[in-house]
């Protein structure tokens, strides 16, 4: 993918604005649809939205507040959540946001920065210097939480001021990590268990990029009840109690209409859903065995997710800001609301794939009935299902490769889009493009580029309001 | 700036050029079909013989492979007599009578380390299903989610279990439907030697012999679950290895720890308006229309199959293991003691039960999976220690070298939400008389929406 194609994948809560000038592989990496950014500036105002679903019963749209990028420049588009904010230890940030709404609304970074209540019509212009590392959720926190609910959020994420490890002491996130995650990010692509790259190094050889991130921000959103606040008395807050009664507890009534209440219907992963957070190399991680990942996880909303990922387990690094003691290695954790959760994944080779010695580790694969080593699984790569499945002139085969996994919340009422529409939820993957470690040096399976991008080829498709 | 005028539309990203990604998303195929196994290989697992040699099941045909159907409906009346509710349940065909018939939860299935696992599956119903082996991971056609590679008619999923612990294995088709009306059942991988050190010998036709190994126990007639406990010298008979290389070319019980008494835990919750209204397996399955993204279609069925309600999920019946919990939304209910899990649907092994019954100086091994959709908060009336979290032992190298097994003291709540397991060792040197208190708390707002108390009983 060029560099100048990256604003068109820009839509959807994906894009990122990287602030200064001390990232450039940020800018560089196709995983993000990144922009520098000198200063920010933010207009509090709202938008509507199609969300997604399979059903042509209705429009499927949802009313949202939203910090819309206001640059001079090649703004971002409109999209809530808010840009996923880049930033690193130490930098200095200008901020400019000005109030489009009818009531007061704010703009914090929780433990490091409050830019005090905005009257309608005014704009503020704040700086403040970034102290902290980590993965922070930024938010309106006015009108607790209706206004953060109502769309006001996004990813605010600071790398440490130094990114230059050694083998001795690899880069972490953290600026002060425990023994036990320093250890961790120490043994990726040193160990025998772990064999290719340290999370800090890329390989422009294989198109990989260095410091490899993915951030699921997890929301909830009601249709009924954002409507209702956006239909407010103007000047007035919406009631705080009223608001969250109405979102977590509204009672069914099987004599209404479907869907008749309050209770979300869109469960989003940065602002998509099903195949649109899923098939999506912004979101869904598309790497080799051997290129570890970091995934940072942050829920705006107000229900409890208890978010499962495949193919690996991954070891949770960082809770709430707090480094962990004790990293768990799970394939399922919880997420509360409010919370920051980071998950460090090891992107080894699948481990319970057939192997000699049968213990997890990346062994010689055992050979297969039809002679053939069951690692990689050539087979199964080749294998394009449904063949021969047409919609009209559409051929719908799709070919198993590259190798396709699911994340997503285990608690199933998330994984609808209006009340059915099963997979049309909060949903996301990872997927193996190859493997770092096969005999003869670094293997890449068939489509690598293709739809699941990133890559040269990148076609995931734009989004048709850009 | 309004409802009816926003200042900015927000399109919808387009499918086209997709079409097919997308529509395997939420009509994945074949269905009916029966793909092959692609890099197949002999299975080796020895549970299907033993349980034959048990008299608990027919003959392994084919050998060394288990059986499961979906789906088979089930219903259950409520402890309270008020309701009918709907199950829908995976059948272990080649079980004996009655365990052949429909069960929740589905039969335990143990496997031990190591062994080519082959899991032959047979979908009715509504003909695309699938079996996810949830924790297990092999390729994608054998992870079984549908839209990552396929739905089937037949299949015979394999893979390889590379770490001792707890797991499950649950539908993944229509999950929301199909995982809360009890489509899952317990997967727990066992020591390497376990089911090989009961066999005597093999007959010419495969069948076995057992000896006097207890069903399930290693070679030194001991049932054992990884862990790293070097610390917690309380639990006798941890074997230690090798502190880089972990298990890895070892004594097949190096960092395993022996247990005398096993309790298995199932937490679920379920909403009788989904069981009343959405009953048919069907509900809400779309289909990809001519335009995929553009026009595509649910089942032509306004009637059951049309329940658009499934985000919003009201528990009113519990049950930990199937045993109902004798409550109503907002109470407190306790489960009664005696249960034990019929070794039938234990994959052979006796005496494992819900609510524990055990004797002082006796190591219990507690398996517990939250299968609700509410998170459950436990707090236990003993000291108990967490030795693994989803099927990986922690403390136990190279993978658990960042981490250690831990003590949660009696009295401090636990957090497991839905899908998350846990395996902790409780020991006591004196008698205890008291519940495990299990705390329902709504993904909707965390409060407290029922506890059910698990009777825990050690005696002198």
């Amino acid at each position: 993918m060029k560099r100048r194609e990256f604003l068109k994948y820009a839509a959807g809560g994906l894009s990122a604005l990287v602030v200064g000038n001390s990232m450039p592989w940020l800018l560089e990496s196709e995983v993000f649809a990144a922009v520098p950014a000198q200063t920010l500036n933010f207009t509090i105002t709202d938008a509507i939205k199609d969300m997604a679903t399979n059903n042509d019963i209705n429009a499927a749209q949802c009313y949202f507040w939203i910090y819309k990028d206001t640059r001079a420049v090649n703004p971002l588009p409109a999209e809530s959540p808010g840009p996923m904010i880049f930033v690193k230890q130490g930098d200095t940030i200008e901020i400019t946001i000005k109030n489009a709404l009818d009531e007061p609304h704010n703009f914090v970074v929780p433990g490091m920065f409050d830019s005090g209540a905005i009257a309608p019509g005014a704009t503020v212009t704040k700086s403040f210097v970034v102290r902290k590392t980590g993965t922070f959720l930024y938010q309106d926190t006015l009108n607790r939480p209706v206004n953060r609910v109502m769309g006001l959020h996004g990813a605010f994420i600071v790398m440490p001021a130094v990114l230059t490890g050694t083998p001795a002491q690899r880069v972490t996130p953290y600026r002060t990590p425990t023994p036990a995650v320093q250890q961790l990010f120490n043994d990726l692509g040193s160990t025998a268990w772990w064999p290719g790259l340290p999370w800090e190094l890329g390989d422009t050889a294989t198109d990989t990029p260095a410091f490899r991130q993915y951030i699921w921000l997890l929301h909830q959103a009601s249709p009924n009840l954002f409507a209702e606040v956006g239909n407010f008395t103007a000047g007035l807050d919406y009631p705080a109690d009223q608001f969250r009664k109405k979102f977590l507890d509204e009672r069914f009534d099987r004599n209404a209409p479907d869907r008749a209440n309050s209770v979300p219907q869109y469960f989003t992963i940065s602002g998509q859903s099903g195949h649109f957070s899923h098939n999506n190399p912004f979101l869904c991680p598309n790497n080799r065995v051997g290129e570890p990942v970091l995934i940072r996880i942050l829920n705006a909303g107000l229900w409890t997710h208890s978010m499962h990922i495949h193919a690996n387990h991954v070891y949770v690094t960082s809770i709430n800001g707090v480094v962990q003691d004790n990293p768990l290695w799970v394939d399922v954790f919880t997420i509360n609301p409010q919370d920051t959760i980071d998950w460090l994944n090891p992107y080894m080779r699948p481990p319970d794939v057939p192997n000699v010695t049968g213990v997890g580790r990346a062994d010689t694969p055992l050979v297969s009935l039809h002679g053939q080593p069951v690692w990689p699984p050539n087979e199964e790569i080749n294998t394009r299902i449904p063949d021969g499945l047409f919609a009209g002139a559409i051929d719908l085969s799709v070919q198993l490769s590259p190798l396709c996994y699911p994340m997503h919340d285990h608690s199933e009422p998330s994984q609808t889009s209006q009340g059915g529409n099963y997979n049309m939820g909060m949903i996301s993957g990872m997927n193996f493009t190859g493997d770092r470690n096969t005999a003869g040096g670094v293997t890449t399976f068939p489509n690598a580029p293709l739809v699941h991008g990133p890559g040269p080829l990148g076609v995931f498709p734009p989004s048709s309001g850009v | 700036m309004s409802v009816t005028n926003p200042a900015f539309h927000i399109a919808r990203p387009s499918v086209v050029g997709d079409e097919n990604e997308y529509a395997k998303m939420f009509d994945p195929r074949p269905v009916g079909a029966n793909p092959a196994l692609p890099e197949p290989l002999a299975p080796t697992n020895p549970v299907p013989e033993v349980m034959e040699a048990l008299g608990l099941r027919e003959k392994p045909n084919p050998p060394h492979t288990c059986q499961s159907d979906l789906l088979n409906g089930l219903t259950i009346r409520t402890w309270d007599n008020r309701k009918n509710l709907f199950f829908m349940t995976f059948r272990d065909t080649a079980l004996k009578s009655p365990f052949n018939a429909p069960h929740y939860p589905a039969p335990t299935i143990r496997v031990p380390r190591g062994v080519i696992f082959h899991g032959q599956t047979k979908g009715k119903g509504p003909p695309p299903h699938t079996i996810h082996w949830h924790g297990i991971e092999p390729t994608p056609m054998n992870d079984g989610v549908g839209h990552c590679s396929m739905e089937i008619g037949n299949y015979t999923y394999q893979f390889q279990p590379n770490f001792i612990g707890s797991y499950f294995y649950h539908c993944h088709r229509n999950t929301m439907q199909h995982f809360e009306f009890g489509l899952f059942g317990d997967l727990f991988v066992v020591p390497p030697d376990a089911y090989f050190a009961s066999i005597a010998s093999t007959n010419p036709d495969g069948t076995v012999n057992l000896n006097g190994v207890p069903v399930g126990a290693g070679s030194d007639g001991k049932f054992r679950i990884a862990a790293n406990v070097a610390q917690f010298p309380q639990f006798p008979g941890f074997v230690g290895g090798d502190p880089v290389e972990g298990v890895k070319n070892g004594d097949p019980h190096a960092f395993t720890v022996p247990y005398d008494v096993e309790a298995i835990w199932v937490t679920d919750d379920r909403d009788s308006i989904w069981s009343d209204l959405a009953s048919d397996a069907f509900t809400t399955f779309p289909e990809f229309g001519s335009q995929p993204g553009i026009n595509d279609k649910f089942f032509n069925n306004p009637g059951k199959r049309g329940f658009f309600n499934f985000n919003d999920f009201r528990a009113d019946y519990w049950f930990v293991t199937g045993v109902p919990v004798p409550a109503h939304r907002g109470g407190v209910g306790t489960i009664p003691t005696g249960n034990i899990i019929p070794p039938a649907l234990n994959s052979g092994v006796s005496g494992s039960m819900v609510d524990i019954n055990a004797k002082v100086n006796q190591t219990i091994l507690l398996r517990n999976l939250d299968a609700a959709y509410n998170t459950t908060r436990v707090t236990y009336p003993v000291d108990i220690v967490i030795i693994a979290w989803d099927g990986r032992p922690l403390g136990v190298p190279p993978f658990g070298r960042y981490n250690h097994a831990y003590l949660v003291p009696a009295g401090t709540p636990i957090i497991n939400s839905t899908a998350r397991r846990y395996d902790a060792l409780i020991r006591s040197a004196t008698p205890v008389s008291g519940f495990a208190k299990v705390d329902f708390l709504d993904t909707r707002g965390r409060t407290r929406v029922l506890t059910a108390q698990i009777p825990i009983n050690i005696t002198a």
